[in-house]
């Protein structure tokens, strides 16, 4: 007996639609401890977690399997255009959204208890969430596109919850007038292939591209599609709101926007070029491309995408290079990163899928986890400069060592899941051959590159001598939650737990990936030959 | 140890029985490309006759060691240091036996070349030491990186050769096959690539050679003596010394060598044992002349697999890890005694440690080759080994003569130690203190080993151990004859040692000083043998011009051409850097613009870009 025998295969929304709704009901009693509503948000992305882990096939959880395996990796009916299809690698994505969730929503519980603002923070997050599992369900461009603008409102509120941090406030406004910009710019693109094929669902589309070819129509399309979609993966020159928005976000917020939302762009670049609906030839052939046949029109986005990826990759690592401050830094890197992923999506092939899924899950850790510990050491009553760090690491050990393996994971230093997820990425590309060989190459030469600026941070940690002590709490955590009350020394439970589980997650599956990679890349496998 | 030991039991009473447990460490899926099978490396454990009787070794050499070590290094500081680096090295060489693949097994390798370094260098204040630990990383890794050579060799040329999607050796991450169906693994299913696997031989035999100090790679092993003797004993006499036979050993069995490897490795195992064992012969260090003796008999291994019996090498290792421990340890107690390794300096101890030069004498017949201790019979079974292959090749002929000669070489040297230690009247230099035997936890190992040193030869009798060599050897598919040795070999051998013995006695026995003249023709031998052959001043000379006059070069090049493009890219880097913040100004509509921009650039791309691209590739 499991779940599934009640035919409910959005539990995993609904429980998390259900916890926002407690949140929000609890709110207007006037209840808003923050363990209350921070415990509701964690048990339930953590409930949900479970849901979509036992959807994967995870025996011991079984029991908690809500969507039969009949229906997962399936196509549908000639000529039905259904709304959302479950493949395994969208679960593959479900889980690792709802990861990154519970790390933040666990972290956060370690702010003040007294914070007004926590039911907003808890239910903008959980409401975001949800669009992100939608996403990774989606099979038509419009659900996909309502998925995404799901997330982007909530995420635009998140940025301001505050309400008082002028920074904040302003980093809302950016965020949001891009973001309505691309949004534009997507559906445009939707409506374009809508005008060419008479549909906006992705197994017709691909149909009907076999049926009729590739009208110019249909290029512009993509083109607006992959301008709309790479402002939220952040993709040089799409990318210029991230910095400021990362920078100017609560520190939990960044850590959420910069470990979470961002994926959502990755997936959706997979469904629109390469998932079970456009994937045209089998596995490892060059016809996986989106137009396979007469027209060449295929490699020409893969060349395309390419470019994107090594652009993104370089000016993300250059302008990391001379930060003073740790989050625009960090900004600076995870732009970077999304680079990496591109190249994944360039190749198309299962290998390089795989590889850029487990870039993906390797970033949720890194990054989120690396936003936290900025946001414990602002607690801490440390500068947001690099330069404030200094003797951070052996002052805090534990700390300074999890930021540590975070950045040698980014850096991609062997025995961190950095280094695997790179590895997989780039043997995939040489695999690939052709020209794809020169994307490892730019991603190898980026890497050391990115060195540069890891390997400062550190020195300034580990090999500078401490400031002298100023008077503490100058930069209060959470923005305008004003000065931290936490007892002296303390991170809170949640946060230094969450920490050192992200850090612990890192060198574990650094040292043994198999368990998680063998996962994605079957997930990867089935994502690409399915109706091939 | 017990573990090791029951392991072992298991193994006797099963025969030949393959037990591997393994799990993928990491999976790249199979595509198109340079790794038709994919590419998958694992990690795991073999436990097979080969592993088992090295488990027995380790364990057990181990465990009296860490005994012996309470009293013999009591007065020393830095024991957490000393225990944690030993137990490191057992932890590694453990791993290093139970190895399903050679990935793995390289990476415990390096483990266990890490952790002599470590203890070699354990007096890292004296500065004899520190060269000492240095000289030896650096020459076993000569040896390394042609081992890893190797493996690069054997991978790729598998990977692009074999059959596709066979889930063969290579495409499994070089994992030994089970079983002794499919051996020798690589000759049958590389046929064509004779010339490529003959080179990964050669090279895995030059790893071999580095670890187990064969020539020319033999010397750092007498300067690793800095190390305390319990260190000697464990590490560079019993067990890690061995791991480079224990390679040989497995490659044999699971790779397979091509007849030209097979001459390669009996001229380097049947020259090195006469050539170290002329060098033991005047040395005046007690550790040293154990020392040298380990690289003669390491020797003798090399030379038994050489000739393609690869358990009667291991039959060999296994005998003298007990009696080369217990030597090393009765001169380690020697050591603890009086306070000097210089032999000139002892004697006549043999009334005040009885214990010490009883297990040293046992140890000696052992190591000589006198019935019935441990030594006769692997030894010999080692010379009848390469006797009965002698008609494969007619150069074997030189370096069997050479390894028989070796036997005497090998009587006289240990006992011209034991004479000049033991026996005699009391010790010559009276400035050294009194001489006493070490506490029980030094006496307790000596005697267990001693026991070993008298019977381990016999077990080959037990039918269990019997069928263990026998369960390794069938792998080889050349069947062996344990214990029934050619009575003329061994007769001769036998006569050889106890000559050996005579000559020494005559020489050295009863406190006689043999004193050659100064002006004998034989001291330009004698100063030959003592600078040993002049070979480190020769590889001080490589190290020196060669290596020097290169370095300095690619400093140069380093300093100039490396340097000056990084800080010349980090100049470009910073001023881009620089220039691209000024984008980054703040402005919505700036970033509008960029969104706007970065739409028209990729219809660029997508139109024009694109398609010429493509045109010019070809159509993709």
């Amino acid at each position: 007996m499991t779940l599934s025998s009640f035919g409910a295969p959005f539990l995993p929304e609904i429980v998390l639609l259900a916890a926002v709704l407690l949140i929000f009901l609890l709110d207007v009693l006037k209840v808003r401890r923050i363990e209350l509503t921070g415990g509701i948000a964690v048990a339930a992305t953590l409930f949900a977690l479970g849901l979509i882990v036992a959807d994967l096939g995870f025996a011991p959880l079984a029991f908690l399997s809500s969507i039969p395996s009949s229906q997962i990796d399936q196509l549908p009916a000639v000529g039905a255009a259904p709304l959302y299809a479950f493949t395994s690698l969208g679960l593959v994505f479900q889980a690792i959204f709802l990861l990154a969730a519970f790390f933040v929503c666990l972290a956060s519980t370690s702010r003040p208890s007294d914070e007004r603002g926590s039911p907003i923070f808890y239910g903008l997050l959980l409401l975001a969430t949800i669009g992100m599992l939608l996403v990774a369900i989606a099979s038509d461009l419009i659900f996909l596109l309502l998925a995404i603008e799901v997330t982007s409102i909530a995420s635009y509120l998140l940025v301001a919850y505050t309400r008082k941090d002028v920074r904040g406030l302003e980093a809302a406004m950016k965020f949001f007038v891009i973001g309505a910009l691309s949004t534009v710019l997507s559906f445009f693109g939707a409506s374009l292939l809508f005008g060419a094929y008479g549909t906006t669902n992705l197994y017709l589309i691909r149909e009907a591209g076999a049926a009729v070819g590739y009208p110019i129509l249909v290029l512009l399309g993509y083109g607006f599609l992959i301008a709309g979609l790479a402002f939220k993966v952040t993709l040089v020159p799409f990318h210029a709101w991230a910095v400021d928005v990362y920078d100017g976000a609560p520190d939990d917020v960044s850590a959420f926007l910069a470990g979470g939302t961002k994926k959502i762009g990755v997936f959706a670049f997979f469904l629109v070029f390469l998932g079970p609906v456009l994937v045209v030839g089998t596995v490892g052939q060059s016809g996986y491309g989106l137009f396979g046949g007469s027209v060449a029109l295929g490699p020409s986005f893969q060349i395309a995408l390419g470019a994107i990826a090594v652009l993104t990759m370089t000016v993300g690592n250059v302008l990391a290079l001379l930060q003073k401050e740790m989050k625009r830094m960090l900004a600076y890197s995870s732009i970077s990163q999304a680079g990496y992923m591109l190249i994944g999506i360039a190749i198309g092939s299962a290998p390089a899928l795989g590889g850029a899924t487990l870039q993906v899950f390797a970033h949720v850790l890194m990054k989120t986890g690396a936003f936290l510990v900025v946001g414990a050491v602002a607690a801490l009553g440390v500068g947001p400069l690099i330069e404030d760090w200094r003797g951070l690491g052996l002052r805090r050990p534990l700390l300074g060592t999890s930021f540590a393996l975070m950045l040698l994971s980014l850096a991609g230093v062997p025995l961190t899941i950095g280094f695997v997820s790179k590895f997989v990425l780039f043997s995939a590309a040489v695999q690939a051959q052709g020209w794809f060989i020169w994307l490892a190459v730019a991603g190898l030469l980026n890497s050391a590159l990115s060195v540069f600026y890891y390997a400062r941070v550190l020195k300034v940690m580990f090999f500078d001598a401490p400031p002298v002590p100023s008077s503490p709490a100058t930069t209060g955590v959470m923005g305008a939650a004003g000065p931290p009350v936490l007892p002296v020394g303390g991170l809170g439970y949640g946060r230094a737990a969450t920490i050192a589980v992200i850090a612990a997650i890192i060198v574990a599956f650094g040292i043994y990936p198999q368990p998680v990679l063998g996962a994605i890349q079957a997930a990867a496998y089935h994502f690409v030959t399915v109706g091939a | 140890m017990i573990l090791g030991v029951l392991i072992a039991l298991g193994e006797m009473w099963s025969p030949g029985s393959y037990t591997n447990v393994q799990f993928t460490w990491l999976h790249l899926a199979p595509a198109p490309g340079p790794f038709p099978n994919g590419l998958s490396l694992v990690m795991g454990t073999l436990v097979d006759p080969l592993s088992s009787l090295m488990l027995v070794v380790v364990t057990v050499v181990g465990f009296l060691v860490m005994l012996y070590s309470i009293g013999y290094m009591h007065h020393d500081h830095g024991l957490p240091r000393y225990y944690a680096e030993l137990s490191l090295f057992l932890a590694s060489m453990t791993g290093l036996v139970l190895a399903n693949n050679l990935l793995e097994f390289f990476l415990f390798w390096e483990l266990v070349g890490v952790c002599s370094y470590f203890l070699i260098g354990f007096y890292y204040e004296k500065p004899s030491a520190a060269s000492a630990a240095k000289e030896a990383f650096l020459v076993t890794r000569v040896g390394d990186v042609l081992f890893l050579a190797g493996i690069f060799i054997l991978f790729s040329t598998y990977s692009l050769a074999g059959p596709v999607g066979s889930g063969g050796w290579a495409a499994n991450g070089f994992v030994f096959v089970q079983g002794s169906t499919a051996v020798p693994f690589l000759a049958t299913a590389m046929g064509g690539h004779t010339t490529l696997l003959t080179v990964a031989g050669l090279l895995i035999l030059g790893g071999a050679a580095g670890k187990s100090a064969q020539f020319p790679l033999h010397v750092w092993l007498p300067d690793a003596m800095e190390g305390p003797t319990t260190v000697s004993a464990l590490i560079h006499a019993a067990t890690m010394v061995a791991a480079g036979v224990y390679l040989l050993a497995i490659t044999s069995v699971f790779i397979g060598f091509t007849p030209a490897d097979q001459l390669a490795i009996v001229a380097i195992g049947g020259f090195t044992t006469f050539f170290a064992a002329t060098m033991a012969v005047v040395h005046p260090d007690i550790k040293r002349v154990i020392a040298y003796s380990t690289i003669s008999q390491l020797g003798y291994m090399v030379l038994a697999i050489g000739a393609g019996f690869a358990m009667v090498g291991l039959y060999h290792l296994f005998t003298h890890a007990f009696f080369k421990a217990l030597l090393f340890l009765a001169a380690g107690s020697v050591i603890h005694a009086v306070g000097t390794q210089d032999l000139f300096k002892m004697g006549g101890l043999k009334k005040h440690m009885r214990v010490t030069a009883a297990a040293f004498a046992i140890g000696g017949l052992a190591l000589a080759g006198i019935p019935p201790f441990a030594g006769f019979w692997s030894k010999d079974d080692v010379l009848s080994a390469v006797y009965s292959q002698l008609g494969s090749h007619p150069l074997y002929w030189p370096f069997f003569l050479l390894a028989f000669a070796a036997v005497f070489l090998t009587a006289y040297y240990i006992f011209r130690a034991w004479f000049l230690a033991f026996s005699g009247e009391t010790t010559r230099d009276p400035t050294l203190p009194a001489a006493h035997e070490g506490p029980w936890v030094m006496q307790v190992p000596l005697v267990i080993l001693s026991g070993f040193a008298v019977v381990a030869g016999l077990f080959v009798f037990l039918p269990g151990f019997q069928s263990l060599l026998l369960g390794g050897a069938g792998v080889a598919g050349i069947p062996p004859t344990y214990g029934t040795t050619d009575l003329l070999l061994s007769s001769v051998s036998v006569g050889l040692g106890l000559g050996g013995v005579g000559l020494a006695w005559s020489m050295w026995g009863n406190g006689r000083v043999y004193a050659l003249a100064e002006t004998s023709p034989v001291q330009a031998v004698r100063r030959l043998l003592l600078n040993r052959y002049y070979f480190k001043v020769g590889y001080d000379w490589i190290g020196l011009k060669g290596v020097y006059t290169i370095s300095r070069a690619a400093d140069f090049f380093d300093r100039f051409v490396i340097d000056g493009t990084i800080r010349g890219l980090q100049r470009m880097f910073a001023f881009a850097s620089n220039r691209a913040r000024a984008l980054q100004s703040g402005f919505v509509s700036d970033y509008a613009a960029y969104v706007v921009a970065g739409l028209l650039g990729l219809f660029v791309l997508l139109l024009i870009v694109g398609p010429y691209l493509l045109g010019r590739l070809g159509g993709g």
